[in-house]
């Protein structure tokens, strides 16, 4: 599914990312986690394309195909899907316009024929009942007002909407209390499928009693420090990153 | 202004109307100011950023053709239309009760005469007015009675045509106490019309009365449109007033509105969207001549291609109008190397016990926002599409009115995807 | 307002002295035979006289500009005296510090500026500019060791005439407005400054402008190179006496900042504001402009609290690309001064960046204005600016004004404006009251926090001059 070998990014001239290898097969759940400032966000931001994330070196390939040739829009049209930390808010365009137009596009990059107006109001209030947001969310400005919970629902609704084969989720638990935390990681666990895979970047342990990874790696300084099972995150928990950072050094 | 601005035929024209001396006398003081005023140049501070030159080298003349084009009409609205050409009545609309349309020419010369006071009273020292005053052959004064409230929403459908054609009207809107009403001036012009309107809207709204006003200046091709609106507010008055304009060659409108009454209310927002080679001038004024009113004004534009904007917004805090509320908002995108922006918000204030504030922004597409539109795989020319679209949707859909909306989405729709039909599928 | 507070209004100017010393004075008016007698006075060279006339005629063509937000009676140029200087000054002039009128000294030292080299404040060196002549200049020495020069701009043109010629007029032009023109046929002294590249100026560098003389003008003119990769920090400050008619300060200020060379301007303007009735006062009408070429950056911080009138809108050319502009202000009026004052920042280089902070403070019935002109030319891509202006009213009467003036023809440039104004409330006022502390206390308490922003921008030993200077000229300004 996703090949990434001896990744090397930088931001702003500064080198975040220092040889990064990670092999994600079909169906599987990959956590990494690690301290503030490793590099975890910027993995995202690398993989879904975004602008000033500049790669020096290494490769990163989804289902064969080279991702860091592809512009950020091609690469989520080829399934790869980024769950934003912090969504931003987008006063003026509505939540229903936003999701159409990315809906259509997707599906157009598939072959697909896009959904009719009709067909795709009744698909979307689907989905917003099943991560549990009010109708009227889909005519507000996309994310505008939205609590942090509510945002990250939304993240979720496109996530079912997209259909995507790689989900990155991006410190999907922060500033989330328990209840909103066990809403998203059941959106989740119900889109876990043998061709869907996830990567799940955290910081803390909780998420993971909901979204229980088959690997955990350790992101420290730019590269990954220790690879293991389940386990190895609440090794983490007990003994904290200094830790891992004791044995890199 | 008389040798810069070729009005001699229109002036001819009017020699031969028959019309009352009163309103002879008005035309006369008017030609005289005009005469004595200096063209305004970019020295001029009210002038300095937008040129007059396209009202230079034509002969402008007087005309009012029979043949009607339909001009702007709501959808699923109910309005009342009463429609103009080149500024005269061509329609007998039913008026609800209580809701009166008088014409200048019809007005005992009294009457006439509080109402060329009333008009006379608002000004703010625009060059424009005195040309305005020239060439006025005919005014129209809408009325809305007492605790009258009117449910139907009045469309005052202006159409303009013809070459060469410059139009002076004036429009008195007048709530009394306790009225209330929705009243939409648009502004059209038929595809082949070389024209200078050159409009002027006073709206007086009494204690306790609510006016929800459109002025939509939607004119395209050889379009010059010159002109003012002017409020005054009474005690815990309301007026929400919507701007917008779009096409045309020159678009200028003064926008003066006077707190009057204590306990008033406004709410002024507008919206500007030059391209190609227009320009679009916007100047604001608001008097907070009393204490404890409340203005909010919200104005945005997106400059294309060659297009070029202006925007002056003046607050002024009269002495002893404490208690004051008044914010002023106005954001630009400029979406090409060739775009031009020049904005002047500005604050005077003679009285401490106020709140007053006022932002303004130019910039460019938010990356960020960019960025999420193309994580969720949409292009970035549909993301540029979209946003400059929600950029400005955020000020319709805070309209009351359903039918305007409707009304002014598909022409921003086509206006933004312009290039690119499709790209405006989605923002429908 | 408050009578309590009415009574801490009345304020007390504490620079109002006289000083008694015999002054030789030209008599008033203008012409060109008085230019040629300011020229011959100074033995100046032909080509300077030439530019000076040049300005004149130039001036004479002009009209006095009537945009600013203040009303005043205009000057009468011909009751004016355009060159005065301490006798003292002319016959025998004193080739050092040690051979200056002890009087003339005196005066600075009562203003609290350090006139020894050996005194504490020594990391300061100080140019004495006396009506229409500098009195002295310290550490000139161990500046010379550093390779910097400082001197009065009137030795300068002696000593470095190519300097002065290549770059006299270069950012502020002989005709760029009816003051500006004014100064360059009239002005009389100011200082000079040149950093070699690459130095770091060793100690902070500053000038003390007194008008003393009754009927005179004062016109000083100042011009500050800083060569390639230099740094300087250059402070100046301004008083004069308290008298009944209105004197006219018109003073040019030009500084060329070369690659990489930054240049930190801060002024503490002090000048006699006028009577509590208005009377009296000075005019302070200047014109000061920098240029920052590449990677450059200029700072101008100003303290306003003096002068009847002020019009005066330090500015910077931001012509290389990546190169920085800041002007952060505070603007002080009280009883009837009235300032409009601001700053433009002209965006030409890519990646040009400028900041202004501005806060206003108006009392009594003062008028306080801020006009500023951000433009954003075709070139300045990637460029950005942020603007805010603060305003702060302490009583009913007084007004406070902005009127920013922004224009950009690039997309890729970012501007943001923003603008509050507030009061000093009675609820603000309770508080400090209730909890102690008297009103002057508080409300020199909440000015001085509204004015942080702009004072941690001041050299040290100024912004504690800066924040007594506010709370003198608040003084009864109370509400």
């Amino acid at each position: 599914m996703l090949t990434i070998k001896n990744l090397k990014a930088k931001v702003e001239d500064k080198d975040i990312l220092k040889g990064l290898n990670i092999d994600v097969k079909p169906g599987e759940v990959h956590a990494i986690m690690g301290p503030n400032g490793a590099g975890k966000s910027t993995l995202g931001y690398v993989l879904a394309g975004r602008d000033g994330y500049e790669v020096t070196d290494g490769s990163a390939e989804l289902h064969g195909e080279n991702l860091l040739d592809m512009d950020a829009e091609e690469r989520a049209r080829k399934g790869l899907f980024l769950a934003f930390q912090y969504p931003v808010e987008i006063p003026g365009v509505s939540n229903m316009e936003f999701l159409k137009a990315s809906v259509d596009a997707v599906r157009e990059a598939r072959g697909l024929e896009p959904y009719s107006s009709v067909e795709f109001i009744k698909l979307a209030r689907e989905k917003s009942k099943a991560v549990n947001l009010p109708a009227d969310f889909l005519k507000r400005g996309v994310n505008e007002g939205f609590s942090g919970g509510e945002k990250k629902r939304n993240e979720l609704m496109q996530m079912m909407l997209l259909e995507p084969s790689l989900c990155i989720l991006d410190e999907t638990d922060s500033g989330l209390d328990i209840d909103a935390l066990q809403v998203v990681a059941e959106g989740v666990n119900a889109l876990r499928s043998p061709d869907r895979s996830f990567i799940v970047v955290t910081h803390y342990q909780r998420l993971l009693d909901y979204i229980v990874p088959d690997y955990v790696h350790v992101l420290a300084d730019g590269k990954i420090v220790k690879s293991g099972g389940k386990e190895l995150a609440l090794e983490l928990e007990k003994e904290g990153y200094r830790w891992i950072e004791g044995e890199t050094v | 202004m008389r040798t810069e601005l070729n009005i001699d035929k229109a002036l001819a024209a009017l020699a031969d109307q028959p019309k009352p001396d009163w309103l002879v006398h008005w035309q006369q003081q008017g030609q005289q100011v005009l005469s004595q005023t200096a063209w305004p140049t970019r020295k001029t501070e009210n002038w300095k950023y937008t040129s007059l030159k396209s009202l230079q080298g034509i002969s402008w003349q007087a005309e009012t053709p029979d043949a009607v084009a339909d001009g702007i009409r709501f959808v699923d609205w109910q309005e009342i239309s009463i429609d103009f050409v080149n500024g005269r009545l061509v329609n007998t609309p039913k008026l609800p009760d209580g809701v009166t349309l008088h014409r200048l020419s019809d007005c005992s010369e009294a009457e006439g005469l509080t109402f060329l006071q009333k008009v006379d009273s608002e000004r703010a020292g625009f060059e424009f007015d005195a040309l305005n005053q020239s060439l006025l052959t005919e005014g129209y004064w809408l009325k809305v009675a007492k605790d009258i409230q009117v449910a139907q929403p009045i469309h005052l459908n202006f159409i303009s045509s013809g070459a060469d054609v410059v139009t002076s009207t004036q429009v008195l809107v007048e709530l009394e106490s306790g009225a209330r009403a929705t009243i939409a001036e648009t502004f059209s012009a038929t595809a082949e019309a070389r024209v200078l309107v050159n409009a002027n809207t006073a709206l007086y709204v009494g204690d306790n009365a609510q006016l929800t006003h459109y002025h939509l200046l939607l004119e395209e091709g050889e379009v010059r449109h010159i002109g003012r609106v002017t409020g005054s507010l009474s005690r815990f008055a309301s007026l929400s007033s919507f701007h917008m304009a779009v096409g045309g060659i020159l678009k200028r409108k003064d926008i003066t509105i006077r707190h009057r009454g204590e306990g008033a209310e406004l709410s002024l927002n507008g919206v500007y969207l030059p391209k190609g080679h227009e320009v679009i001038d916007y100047h604001t004024t608001l008097e907070h001549e009393v204490p404890n009113c409340t203005s909010s004004e919200i104005f945005r534009g997106i400059m294309a291609d060659h297009g070029k904007a202006v925007f002056n917004g003046r607050i002024h805090i009269h002495k002893d109008a404490q208690k004051s509320v008044a914010e002023m908002n106005n954001r630009n995108l400029l979406l090409s190397d060739h775009a031009e922006i020049d904005t002047k918000p500005e604050l005077e204030i003679y009285a401490d016990d106020v709140r007053c504030a006022h932002g303004a922004t130019i910039a460019q597409l938010d990356k960020s926002l960019l960025f999420y539109f193309q994580a969720r795989g949409i292009s970035k020319k549909e993301a540029e599409v979209m946003l400059s679209f929600g950029f400005i949707n955020e000020l319709l859909d805070a309209l009351n009115d359903q039918p305007v909306q409707t009304l002014l989405r598909p022409l921003l729709a086509t206006l933004f995807a312009q290039k690119q039909a499709d790209l405006a599928r989605h923002i429908l | 307002m408050s009578e309590e507070v009415k009574q801490y209004i009345k304020s007390e100017y504490k620079a109002g002295f006289v000083t008694d010393v015999e002054s030789s004075t030209i008599p008033v008016g203008l012409s060109e035979d008085v230019i040629r007698l300011i020229s011959s006075k100074k033995n100046e060279p032909e080509w300077l006289l030439e530019w000076r006339l040049k300005a004149y005629r130039a001036w004479q063509e002009m009209t006095e500009p009537d945009w600013a937000h203040v009303t005043y009676p205009k000057p009468d140029f011909q009751a004016l005296s355009y060159y005065s200087s301490p006798k003292s000054m002319e016959e025998n002039r004193p080739k050092s510090l040690d051979e200056v009128d002890p009087e003339l000294l005196a005066t600075y030292e009562k203003l609290g500026i350090p006139v020894h080299e050996q005194e504490v404040l020594a990391g300061v060196a100080v140019d004495m500019v006396f009506d229409s002549v500098s009195v002295g200049t310290t550490f000139r020495a161990k500046l010379a060791d550093a390779g910097v020069i400082f001197c009065p701009i009137s030795e300068a043109v002696h000593e470095y005439p190519d300097l002065v010629k290549k770059y006299l007029g270069s950012v502020v032009p002989q005709r760029d407005n009816y003051y500006a023109a004014l100064n360059s046929a009239v002005f009389s002294d100011g200082s000079f400054v040149y950093i070699p590249k690459g130095v770091r100026c060793p100690m902070e560098l500053s000038t003390y402008f007194r008008i003393n003389e009754a009927k005179t003008g004062q016109f000083e003119r100042t011009l500050i190179i800083a060569d390639e990769g230099s740094h300087v920090s250059y402070l100046e400050g301004c008083t004069a006496p308290m008298r009944d008619e209105n004197q006219l300060h018109a003073a040019v200020v030009e500084l060329v900042c070369m690659d990489d060379a930054e240049i930190k301007y801060s002024t503490v303007q002090n000048w006699y504001p006028g009577d509590a009735e208005g009377k009296g006062g000075i005019y302070n009408f200047v014109t000061k402009r920098g240029i920052a070429h590449h990677r450059a950056k200029i700072s101008w911080t100003q303290v306003e609290t003096g002068s009847a009138v002020t019009w005066k809108y330090p500015s910077c050319i931001l012509k290389g690309d990546d190169s920085i502009g800041e002007f952060y202000s505070v603007a002080l009026t009280s009883n009837h001064q009235q300032a409009d004052t601001g700053t433009k920042m002209i965006h030409i280089g890519k990646n040009t960046r400028s900041t202004i902070i501005s806060k206003g403070i108006s009392a009594m019935t003062s008028q306080n204005s801020y006009r500023g002109l951000v433009k954003m030319n075709p070139g300045a891509s990637g460029a950005r600016n942020f603007t805010q202006c603060d305003s702060l009213l302490i009583g009913d009467r007084c007004g406070a004004h902005t009127f920013p003036y922004i224009e950009s023809k690039n997309p890729s440039a970012i501007v943001e404006h923003e603008a509050t104004t507030s009061k000093v409330s009675d609820d603000q006022m309770f508080l400090c009251q209730q909890r102690g502390i008297d009103p002057e206390k508080a409300v020199s308490m909440i000015v001085n926090g509204f004015c942080k922003e702009v004072f941690k921008e001041l050299p040290m030993e100024f912004a504690v001059e800066a924040g007594k200077l506010l709370e003198v000229s608040l003084e009864g300004a109370v509400g």
